[in-house]
């Protein structure tokens, strides 16, 4: 569990802030930086396998990241490699923009590993491995009302005993592609083997569908996800240390990890 | 435990002293210094023999103590704002007790230049090092809200920087906030700050004077790497019922002090409280139908102070000294309800025995705790994180006047810490959630000590000094020596050398990620895999008198090397966990530069220049890869002018001017997109490179205050204006990289670096009054 503890004592900072304008432009002058490839790619069982491939850049460059055309992506798994095409596309159903993509379905079974390697012209290299996990299903979805008509949601799954999990929670609003309403990853460190519930405000009103996801999530991608929220939250917090983004590839910054996960609507009557 | 051997050659040389008191020859002329007005006692008062070259200062209490050959003598005494005063005393062949009472030289009716000593006294002592402020000083500069702070006030002393602008917490010489032991009376405070460290917990009318040891530490003091605050409550008038108060723009004071059995016991009880809330709540009030508006959160804190005396007799006097404090901050509506409170207890009884003129002892029992807890409720959940100290501890002092120019003090202190950290309860009304997690520790400090301060000749003189300390918890006991030791040479009447070197260890550890002094901040017991934190320093000295003893320059060079200090991971979790420990890392520190103070503490005139130059650095295996960094308030330069003229018996004016570089600071270089699983919301990740590599701008304002005398017609009044920040700079207090989208279809455009400040000028006044 993170809690935001810095947003409590901004606060009342914020209330000076807003009071007086204190903020002005500046200019600051950067080392030069190194460009470093950035890769994302999920593997989802029963999908075909897609990634994207760019690049880092000085935080004053251009907004758009620049494309790799030269950069070769290959995933294996048990034995047998499989290249990914260069070809740029957006998949307009969840806006996502793609670099490399390939027709072969991914089919791994939970436990069994899959490898990466992404190579480009320069003589850049990324590696990385994820093990498919097994889905932890969501057992029961309820919401309740208090007076004023509004409804909370609980969410409760079993953690197994046996391992060490990571999941993460993500509640959608009538649409699965304009953004989560909601989203948390926890640990099971206080919770294992324990059936959790995890809940939300009295936030919903009659006639809302939510849809709620519960990822099942490798540890090295429950790190990534925490580093880069922290490098987020340190840009523009006094009070935090700069946090170095953990990621779960070598040779470069990016994920590799596999999606497994339980999804169940209610709609809120 | 291996105490009764480290004991032993310390109580032998003890005995030995024993023998040779016992032996002497001259004779001891000693008492207490107190003030005509309120019989307060005057600490720190210089009371001499200029025939004989002898001099001695007030202790804590007030107490001197000077030994002489029998004979006919003047004796002097003088102190900062008191008339300087003389008494013949002839010394026969019995100890006798000269009780001196000054008077305010404020009270005089003719305008009179004080011309006290203080400056030769000051070049003359053994201690260096140290800077003393006396709440009537502090008093007259300009402050922030025209909040008087006693902390904020010893920033402005060379070899000492704040963390950030408005702050109170005191980095000394490298050192962190967490490496201050600050005592009040004698008793330990954990948490010194309000309101995030914008105010110091030291209520002005409750305290009589502050002293900061940077360096050369007295065999008395250990605990803490780098520095110690010394804070003196008042005591009572011993003649007749007084109050003391002010009204100012965010706080005000009230204190009551008076006898309670004239000459023999006196009380003060004093208490301050913030009411900004008191207008917010009323915004919020009006405010209650509109929709739109977002109601501002309480927060308000206040401080309680007490104290009483009691003289049990010629040579008996107990007090009683407490301290309560809370800061609350809160929110709620129909569904939400957060409260934050937190706080510092603490207690100090302490036994002043003079068994002889020569010897005399202090005995102070104490209990200090600090805790602060969240509560937060959302409906039908609750959640409530609690974190504390708690410490119950025993210690006393025996100062002990020798023949032959020593002076000894030896004592004894031992602490039993209780500690809960991130006790955490989280459920729902119905039981369907229930989440728990903390951790409980115990250790128990101890430390003992002797030293003698020997005055050779009229040249030199030496203070050397062992402390012996150890820490058991976690079934690990820890222990160390602290070897202790300065010196002082008078090249001539006006021109001094001193060196000094510490040794120090620190038991226990504060869990801070951050800056600045956040209430969340929690202590953190050394055990079998978090080692104690070590210190030596170095420190050498030159002091000239100018202009007939009118203006005391010093400069003073050091080096300060630091081994086990904690960090922690990047991304730590620090506010719930039950494994705290794998979150440290440890390193090394290293501290030096050079401190140029140059001063004039009598006349209409008053003040002082300091001039810092240093450098301060952090070596961390796990950090930075393993490459020195800067600490956040590494600060080449530090540069702070206090001046206080008095024009006329009722207006004077003051000023104060600091300039230091900017702050060290860690800003992202490159940035990536990240998509993530679905890709309707890409965000941009920043790309953080070395740590503290870049520096914000340099820091640099102007205060000024006026101080206006009033004519009541009973008692006394002023009215302090303070103008925080005269010329309006805008000091950085951090940077952020802002993402520019375009307003119609939020396209990013491009990055800009913004800069954020804090305070723009602001004016205050207050109004003190006494009766």
């Amino acid at each position: 569990m993170k809690l935001k503890s810095s947003l409590y004592f901004l606060l009342p900072l914020l209330l000076l802030l807003t009071a007086c304008d204190l903020e002005k432009a500046i200019d600051v002058e950067l080392p030069p930086h190194e460009a470093q490839l950035v890769v994302e790619c999920y593997l989802e069982p029963g999908k075909p396998m897609r990634a994207t491939v760019l690049e880092s850049v000085s935080y004053f460059d251009e907004p758009q990241p620049p494309l790799v055309p030269d950069a070769e992506v290959f995933i294996t798994y048990n034995g047998k490699t499989t290249r990914l095409n260069y070809a740029p596309f957006i998949d307009k159903e969840i806006n996502k923009f793609y670099t490399h993509r390939s027709d072969e379905l991914v089919e791994g079974k939970p436990g069994e590993m899959y490898s990466l390697e992404v190579k480009d012209g320069k003589g850049r290299r990324v590696t990385g491995f994820t093990t498919m996990l097994p889905r932890v299903p969501i057992d029961t979805l309820e919401y309740r009302f208090n007076e004023k008509e509004e409804a909370l949601l609980l969410t409760s799954y079993q953690d197994d005993p046996n391992s060490r999990n990571f999941y993460r929670y993500m509640t959608h609003i009538d649409s699965l592609h304009e953004g989560s309403d909601r989203e948390f990853t926890v640990s099971d460190e206080l919770t294992n083997g324990t059936r959790v519930t995890l809940g939300s405000a009295y936030d919903y009103d009659k006639g809302d569908s939510l849809t709620v996801t519960l990822y099942h999530i490798e540890e090295q991608y429950y790190n990534f996800l925490r580093s880069t929220s922290d490098a987020k939250n340190a840009n523009g917090n006094p009070f935090a240390q700069p946090s170095k983004i953990a990621s779960t590839v070598q040779g470069g910054i990016g994920v590799f990890t596999n999606l497994a996960y339980d999804r169940q609507t209610v709609i809120i009557k | 435990m291996r105490l009764p051997a480290y004991l032993l050659p310390l109580l032998l040389l003890l005995f030995c002293l024993y023998s040779k008191v016992m032996a002497q020859s001259n004779y001891t002329i000693s008492g207490y210094v107190r003030s005509a007005t309120g019989n307060e006692p005057l600490v720190g008062a210089t009371v001499g023999v200029p025939s004989m070259n002898v001099g001695t200062i007030t202790n804590e209490n007030g107490f001197y103590s000077i030994s002489l050959p029998p004979g006919s003598y003047t004796l002097q005494a003088s102190y900062v704002g008191y008339q300087t005063s003389s008494w013949p005393v002839v010394v026969s062949n019995v100890n006798q007790t000269v009780a001196i009472t000054m008077t305010a030289a404020a009270n005089q009716l003719k305008e009179v230049v004080v011309e006290t000593n203080t400056l030769e006294q000051k070049l003359n002592q053994n201690q260096m090092s140290v800077e003393k402020l006396t709440t009537r000083e502090v008093k007259l500069l300009p402050a922030l809200f025209g909040e008087v702070d006693l902390l904020k006030t010893l920033q402005l002393k060379p070899g000492v920087q704040s963390g950030g602008e408005g702050t109170s917490g005191l980095y000394v010489r490298g050192g962190g906030p967490d490496q201050n032991l600050v005592l009040l009376d004698d008793a330990i405070v954990y948490n010194a700050s309000h309101l995030f460290g914008f105010f110091s917990v030291f209520n002005s009318d409750a305290v009589e004077s502050v002293e900061l040891y940077k360096g050369g530490f007295p065999a008395e003091f250990g605990g803490r790497l780098s520095s110690v605050v010394d804070v003196k409550m008042r005591e009572g008038n011993q003649e007749r019922i007084s109050a003391t108060g002010g009204i100012g723009l965010i706080a005000s004071r009230l204190t009551i002090d008076g006898p309670i059995v004239k000459d023999k016991a006196s009380f003060i009880v004093s208490g301050r409280r913030t009411y900004s809330d008191i207008f917010t709540r009323q915004i919020n009030r009006l405010k209650e139908g509109d929709e739109d508006y977002n109601p501002i959160p309480d927060y308000y804190f206040y401080d309680l102070n007490g104290k009483v005396n009691y003289k049990l007799g010629e040579d008996d006097e107990l007090s009683l000294s407490g301290y309560f404090g809370r800061d609350f901050f809160g929110f709620k509506d129909d569904d939400f309800k957060f409260g934050f409170d937190w706080g510092n207890k603490v207690a100090a009884l302490s036994w002043r025995h003079k068994f002889s003129p020569r010897l005399y002892a202090n005995t102070t029992a104490s209990s200090s705790s600090y805790q602060y807890t969240i509560k937060n409720e959302i409906n039908v959940f609750s959640f409530r994180l609690t974190s504390d100290i708690k410490d119950f501890g025993l210690k006393t002092d025996f100062d002990l006047i020798l023949d032959g120019g020593h002076s000894l003090k030896f004592g004894a202190m031992a602490s039993k810490h209780d500690f809960t950290i991130g006790r955490l309860n989280f459920d729902s009304e119905d039981n369907s959630i229930s989440l728990g997690a903390g951790s409980n520790y115990k250790a128990t400090e101890f430390g003992t000590y002797v030293s003698d301060d020997y005055l050779i000749n009229a040249r030199w003189s030496l203070n050397y000094g062992l402390r012996f300390s150890g820490f058991n918890s976690g079934g690990k006991t820890y222990v160390g020596l602290e070897p202790r030791a300065s010196a002082k040479y008078n090249i001539s009447e006006s021109v001094a050398l001193k060196g000094s070197f510490a040794s120090m260890m620190q038991y226990i550890h504060l869990v801070a990620n951050s800056g600045a002094s956040l209430p969340t901040d929690v202590w953190y017991p050394s055990n079998p895999g978090v080692y104690p934190q070590r210190s030596q320093q170095v420190a050498l000295g030159i002091s000239k008198l100018f202009g007939a003893g009118r203006f005391l320059l010093t400069n003073e060079v050091y080096y300060k090397w630091m081994r086990r200090q904690i960090d922690f991971r990047d991304g730590a979790n620090l506010f719930v966990n039950d494994n705290l420990e794998q979150e440290f890392l440890f390193g090394k520190g290293e501290s030096y530069g050079n401190e140029l103070y140059f001063e004039k503490i009598n006349g209409k005139t008053t003040g002082w220049v300091g001039y810092t130059l240093s450098w301060t650095y952090r070596t961390f295996p796990d950090i930075n890869e393993g490459r020195r960094f800067p600490t956040r308030y590494d600060r080449r330069h530090d540069i702070s002018v206090v001046l206080l003229h008095k024009l006329n018996k009722r207006l004077s004016l003051t000023g104060a001017f600091v300039y230091g570089t900017g702050n060290a600071y860690s800003l992202p270089v490159a940035r990536f997109a990240f998509q993530d699983v679905e890709g309707e919301n890409p965000s941009v990740v920043p790309i953080y490179s070395d740590r503290n590599s870049f520096r914000l701008a340099p820091f640099h304002r102007l205060d000024l205050g006026v101080v206006l005398k009033m004519r009541p017609k009973h008692g006394e009044s002023d009215l302090t204006f303070s103008v925080y920040n005269a010329y309006n700079r805008r000091n950085p207090y951090f940077v952020y990289f802002e993402q520019l989208k375009d307003e119609q279809d939020q396209e990013t455009l491009n990055f800009q670096a913004k800069q954020v400040s804090l305070f723009p000028v602001i004016p205050s006044v207050t109004y003190n009054f006494k009766f």
